[in-house]
């Protein structure tokens, strides 16, 4: 499981680093476009954004599954190991059951308005919503992998 | 119900749960007791939040002083003020000092700041005779201009929260940052007893000029970043990008010491830095709309204006907050969390928004240089192998600075609010 989550990972780096390019390339484009060609493309902007919407749901996913979230550590590292444990257990719940609650709740979010086109690009709106559940769902996967890893630890470890 | 959800959330902020989640958490037992129904609306809040072409300057502006970093500029900028300040007394602390204002226009952020100036100077600072907590606090003190002077990626954060011009933010911050910069230096020559430093070189007109000109691209960066936002040539998401494009070409071709690989790096390490900030700016946004349906920035504005204070007494006491509040939460956070508890109140006595965003940013800079959270004291400890207490002892003098340019500037608002008036009127 972990083996597939360090991989799952490195995908999910290459892609996120891959989207924040494309981004940034569709912004110098256009504004170079707008001050040597006088034109643009229509509905740049909103493809932009909506990759950035998934950048940042899926980012975040990641980030939790590097344990990078920020955070005040002041109590937990004042604790002794297994009272950390605990702590860092519960909290591991607590995102997990977040997300979750925010990956059912999608689904009818999803299928109400959903199919509205967006206004420039006239993507169908759930291409870009779509990244909510599936950051969520992600970030459940990584909470899941982490809280049975540091259930199996050893007591001593 | 109000109290539940300021409770639970300082209590899962204290309990370590990510700042994010905490705040995710708290609006999930709020609305699970009230009405449940509100649930549904979750996962619309989270899409909201990440949803903004504006916020996308942000993780362009990070990816542009990540690209800067990469670049190796820092040598530039410590070799121009050493040509400026290097000759003096403590002549290498008040180039620390003045390297962190350069950069600071660079970067946008004290952190990278802290990282780069310091793991160049704090080594020369100790080997010249400085005392390592000194050179240490001086590093970090001075980072906090970062934040202040601008580019500015807390400024553009505030200008996204409490919707206001990001060009008037930026050039808010022009005077008090450089107000910081010149008090520290003043403090500097009044507490730091120079360590051994080398006879000052004899510098002729033709080298100056060429130090100069070698580090003039790098010193250009922030007025073409600042300058296009403020004179309207782009949105601030486009300078930010423009930053990026620039800071490529200079790493690539002028400093060459830029790679594919690390341009690489300073994407996908951007993606996680910014989706960090996101999650917490998502679901500030649900924690907030759940205070909107308490009337809790309401109720703040009427007791603030209750006091009677007047408009600089009540920014007095929230300077005081704000400080206080810094220590203990990253600046983001407390960004997102203070702008619209506060704004509301600060408008209703006539507090210009700019003005009180400068003053946010310029007391949350402090709040990364004291324990416990401090990000730049963190930074820091692992630059200069010193435990934060050493580091915070050494910097605590220099924050003065910081600290009379935060009252300065409450009491008299001309110093934030004179240039973005004149300029972007």
């Amino acid at each position: 499981m972990q083996g597939f989550e360090r991989r799952l990972t490195a995908v999910l780096e290459t892609a996120l680093a891959a989207g924040m390019l494309g981004i940034l390339l569709i912004i110098v484009v256009l504004v170079a476009m707008r001050y040597l060609f006088h034109s643009g493309m229509v509905g740049a902007n909103e493809i932009a954004t909506v990759a950035f919407v998934y950048l940042s749901s899926i980012g975040s996913a990641v980030a939790v599954g590097r344990q990078e979230h920020i955070s005040v550590d002041v109590l937990p590292r004042k604790l002794d190991r297994r009272r950390a444990k605990v702590l860092r257990a519960g909290s591991l719940i607590l995102v997990g059951l977040l997300n979750a609650v925010i990956v059912a709740c999608c689904f009818r979010w999803i299928l109400t308005t959903g199919h509205t086109p967006m206004p420039t690009s006239q993507i169908p709106r759930y291409m870009a919503q779509a990244s909510i559940p599936l950051g969520c769902g992600i970030a459940v996967f990584y909470c899941c992998v982490q809280l049975s890893a540091l259930l199996r630890e050893e007591p001593g470890a | 119900m109000i109290f539940l959800l300021l409770a639970s959330l300082l209590a899962l902020i204290a309990l370590g749960v990510p700042i994010a989640y905490s705040l995710g958490v708290s609006v999930l037992l709020y609305v699970s007791l009230t009405d449940p129904q509100l649930i549904l609306v979750l996962p619309l809040r989270l899409f909201a939040g990440f949803d903004s072409y504006a916020l996308m300057s942000l993780p362009l502006f990070i990816l542009m002083g990540q690209v800067m970093n990469s670049a190796q500029i820092t040598s530039r900028l410590i070799d121009f003020s050493m040509l400026v300040a290097g000759r003096f007394r403590s002549g290498l602390a008040l180039v620390n000092v003045l390297a962190s204002m350069l950069f600071g226009g660079i970067s946008g952020s004290s952190a990278s700041d802290t990282a780069s100036i310091g793991s160049v100077l704090i080594p020369e600072m100790e080997r010249r005779g400085y005392r390592k907590e000194v050179a240490a606090g001086i590093t970090v003190a001075s980072s906090t201009m970062g934040m202040v002077i601008p580019p500015s990626i807390p400024m553009v954060l505030y200008a996204v929260v409490a919707q206001q011009s990001v060009g008037k933010l930026f050039l808010g911050g022009v005077f008090p940052g450089i107000m910081v910069g010149l008090l520290q230096m003043a403090l500097v020559r009044l507490l730091v007893q120079g360590g051994s430093e080398k006879a000052p070189e004899r510098v002729t007109l033709a080298s100056a000029a060429n130090r100069t000109l070698r580090s003039l691209p790098v010193l250009l960066m922030p007025v073409v970043v600042v300058g296009s936002v403020v004179f309207g040539i782009a949105t601030a998401t486009e300078s930010a990008a423009l930053g990026v494009f620039y800071a490529g070409v200079a790493g690539f071709a002028l400093t060459r010491a830029l790679r594919i690989r690390t341009f690489w790096e300073c994407l996908r390490s951007t993606t996680l830095t910014s989706a960090k900030i996101m999650i917490v700016i998502a679901l500030s946004q649900a924690y907030i709309w759940v205070l909107a349906l308490e009337r809790v920035p309401e109720a703040i504005a009427g007791f603030v204006v209750d006091l009677g204070l007047g408009a600089t007494g009540t920014l007095l006491l929230v300077d005081v907050i704000i400080l206080a509040a810094g220590t203990v939460i990253d600046v983001s956070p407390a960004i997102l969390l203070l702008t619209p508890v506060f704004a509301p109140a600060l408008q209703d006595l006539g507090v210009s928004p700019i003005l009180f965003g400068v003053l946010l940013v310029t007391g949350l800079a402090v709040g990364a240089c004291t324990p416990p959270v401090g990000t730049c004291l963190n930074v820091c400890a692992a630059v200069a192998g010193l435990d934060i207490g050493r580091i915070f002892r050494g910097a605590a003098p220099f924050l003065a600075a910081n600290a009379a340019t935060l009252a300065l500037t409450t009491v008299f608002p001309e110093i934030a609010l004179w240039l973005p008036e004149r300029l972007m009127p």
